[in-house]
């Protein structure tokens, strides 16, 4: 009997006019996702690779590494970002290094390009948590009011159909109906990605497939809830509204909320706070240098080298100092700044996690490396990148510039030409991704919420079905 | 069709002191109480609200009494739902049926939840053929149907699940002259087969015409119940009108 109620419902929904149309729309949006996702990694990808050759050839022709004082790197771009953007577009992608001194990623997709941050890109984010949410609310609004509604659930029940036998026939089957071909779909348009240029790598398609993964999981959260809905009500477009009201609740108003409410319960210093205090310390503590810098003579020699050797000792040892104790300040301000950050985040992440919506964003996000983590694993990475050029014009120049730096010569004796250096010398910087492994640790959170919102959903559709009145 | 369920000779459908009262207080039924036998047609005529409906959601299990049983080849509705359900099929006042399936669609999901699993194409098609449904329907969606070729459908389907007892809510109402002729005459060849059949309408001279007993029912009490053999030569509209206006007591057989 339970097969039988299960072809009925899958069969049901799938001959139905709303599935097929509001279907082929939903498979339209997911290869045009792809389609858009795959363009705009390509156009990223060769702005990246511009942007690094436009950084070497800044310095071509020059003779002298003194004049190479700071170089750029550029946040790669991810495949999986074209997936689930999250906050790839966001963030800065270009950092200026030098071998001393702050950071700062400057130079946001949405700050280059800010018709893009008006109406955001269409990826899988989108498009589960908007268009097949809806897509998933259309296939359940009605699954029993609709049946009450045309009389169809007392034919049933004329029968010896157990009322549990039949709602499960209901979900497993609405569930199958849903889940089949979009699957499908959207198996078939990930093919799209290689066939557009975007190298997917093993891990690439690991994290694709956790992602449709955890979408299908959100929608039949939703769908459930829609049967919920629909075992609650007796009509409808009751039901209908109701989801419709949940839907704006869950997607836009709780999420915004939670953010606003933990915004109001947990004060965090503004970054222009933090960079006055910096930039008044770094001001204090050269002041104190400059008098040292005016006090200090260095012992008058026929040797120009080993006078310009020992002023630089003096002075590199005083940026030295004084870059430690700024660095100290800085980031004894910048932990703190980032604590209370982490506080807030956990507030109003944990207020919004009340949405499956919001555990939908954080996990996709999560499994695609484009979480707000990106940021913080993009800076680490420019960070290690900043002591490697550190050492590197070290190795070249005697110390890393960025501080204060002296330099006096006297032409060469010899007038031989001197050789360009050798850019191809500078360190390569090399972002790495999030590893699998700690996107999916990341998300852990998020799915295990998603799968409990399934089991609670689920439940609640079969016991409300329990005491439905079929009349 | 397939194996035929044995017909006992006590009523296959039974209503003993059955009561009906909504928590709102509002009384559907009060204590009533008839049998059907196999091969029998008993009638419930009366207003809407008079308690025709909730009596077959009784015996459908589709709520609870307050007071009484319902009970079909013995076994209680409320008590033993599943097994009772096996012995009775039914067809409502406006059969909706699943419009995006065919009709031979719609008989195959509602024999296999019946029970019946064997049914081939051809016994789908004699059923249809049978309750007059051409063939060149059999095959549509039935979502384009009219409400005479549904309850075509319907009836069908109650045919296919073979059961002893048949329960109709309103089964003439809004079909056409031609289509409830057509009805009737499958109601007696039902009735002929030694089905009990307890048929809930409006229509006093159909009723009249296919029925063994016929029970006259207002505030959810039974006014009238008379074999339809006693009503012969007797104007039952009139009838009706004068016991509806409170001019009786309950009359029994």
């Amino acid at each position: 009997m339970l097969k039988a109620l299960i072809e009925k419902e899958i069969r049901d929904i799938i001959g139905s006019t709303k599935f097929v149309i509001t279907f082929a729309v939903c498979v339209l949006l997911v290869f045009l996702s792809f389609y858009v996702g795959a363009g705009n990694f390509k156009t990223s990808q060769a702005q990246y690779e511009a942007a690094k050759a436009q950084n070497l050839r800044q310095y071509e022709g020059l003779t002298d590494w003194f004049n190479v004082q700071s170089t750029r790197i550029f946040l790669p771009p991810q495949p999986a970002a074209v997936i689930v953007s999250g906050v790839s577009n966001d963030i800065g992608r270009t950092v200026e290094v030098q071998g001393r001194g702050d950071l700062a990623a400057e130079d946001s997709k949405y700050s280059d390009e800010p018709l893009f941050a008006a109406f955001r890109f269409l990826d899988l984010e989108f498009l589960f948590q908007m268009v097949l949410a809806l897509f998933a609310i259309l296939l359940g609004y009605d699954a029993i009011s609709g049946e009450k509604e045309r009389g169809t659930l007392r034919l049933t029940f004329a029968n010896s159909v157990p009322r549990a036998t039949f709602i499960v026939g209901k979900l497993i089957g609405s569930a199958a109906a849903m889940i089949v071909p979009l699957v499908t779909a959207l198996a078939a348009a990930s093919l799209l990605l290689p066939a557009l240029g975007v190298p997917m790598s093993g891990s690439d398609w690991a994290r694709l497939g956790l992602v449709i993964f955890v979408g299908i999981l959100y929608l039949t959260a939703i769908l459930a809830l829609s049967i919920v809905a629909s075992a609650f009500t007796h009509r409808s477009s009751t039901s209908f509204l109701l989801l419709l009201v949940i839907w704006v609740g869950s997607v836009m108003i709780i999420p915004r909320t939670a953010v606003l409410v933990a915004g109001r319960a947990v004060d965090v210093p503004s970054l222009d706070d933090i960079n006055t205090q910096k930039s008044k310390f770094a001001a204090q503590m050269f002041a104190e240098d400059a008098e040292k810098m005016n006090s200090f003579k260095p012992k008058v020699s026929e040797n120009i080298d080993s006078m310009m050797k020992e002023v630089n000792e003096f002075m590199g040892g005083l940026a030295d100092e004084r870059d430690r104790k700024r660095r100290e300040f800085g980031g004894r301000l910048d932990e703190q700044r980032r604590n209370r950050q982490q506080v807030q985040e956990r507030l109003a992440f944990g207020l919004a996690r009340i949405s499956p919506a919001t555990s939908l964003s954080l996990a996709l996000s999560s499994i695609s490396g484009t979480s707000l983590s990106l940021k913080d694993r993009y800076n680490e990475n420019a960070l290690s990148y900043q002591k490697a050029f550190a050492d590197f014009q070290t190795e070249k120049l005697g110390a890393p510039v960025g501080g204060r730096m002296i330099r006096m010569g006297r032409p060469a004796d010899d007038k031989e030409k001197p050789k360009p250096i050798d850019l191809s010398a500078i360190p390569v910087f090399d972002f790495a991704p999030e590893t699998l492994s700690r996107s999916v640790g990341e998300a852990s959170l998020d799915i295990g919420l998603l799968v409990l919102f399934n089991l609670l959903l689920f439940g609640g559709a079969f016991a409300a079905f329990l005491r439905y009145d079929l009349r | 069709m397939s194996d035929p369920l044995n017909v006992p000779k006590s009523p296959l459908l039974e209503a003993v002191n059955l009561t009906k009262k909504y928590e709102d207080g509002v009384l559907a039924l009060d204590h009533v109480s008839f049998g059907v036998e196999g091969g029998r047609v008993f009638s419930m005529l009366g207003a809407n609200g008079a308690g025709k409906t909730t009596t077959i959601n009784l015996f459908l299990n589709l709520i609870e009494p307050s007071e009484g049983e319902a009970r079909i080849n013995g076994f209680v509705s409320h008590k033993d739902p599943l097994e009772a359900k096996k012995y009775v099929a039914f067809v409502s006042e406006n059969v909706m049926l699943y419009g995006n399936f065919t009709a031979v669609q719609n008989l195959d999901f509602f024999a296999r939840i019946g029970g019946k699993t064997g049914y081939t194409r051809d016994d789908y098609r004699e059923a249809l053929l049978r309750v007059g449904l051409a063939d060149e329907a059999h095959y549509k969606r039935v979502k384009e149907f009219s409400k005479g070729m549904r309850q075509k459908c319907g009836i069908a389907i109650a045919i296919l699940k073979d059961a002893p007892a048949i329960l109709l809510d309103e089964p003439t109402s809004g079909l056409d002259p031609k289509a409830g002729y057509d009805f009737i005459r499958l109601l007696e060849s039902l009735r002929d087969e030694g089905k009990a059949i307890l048929m809930s309408t409006h229509d006093i001279f159909r009723a009249k015409e296919v029925s063994d007993t016929i029970a006259i029912m207002n505030n959810g009490r039974i006014i009238m119940q008379q074999p339809a053999a006693s009503l012969a030569g007797k104007d039952l509209e009139d009838i009706y009108m004068h016991y509806m206006a409170g001019h009786s007591a309950v009359a029994v057989n």
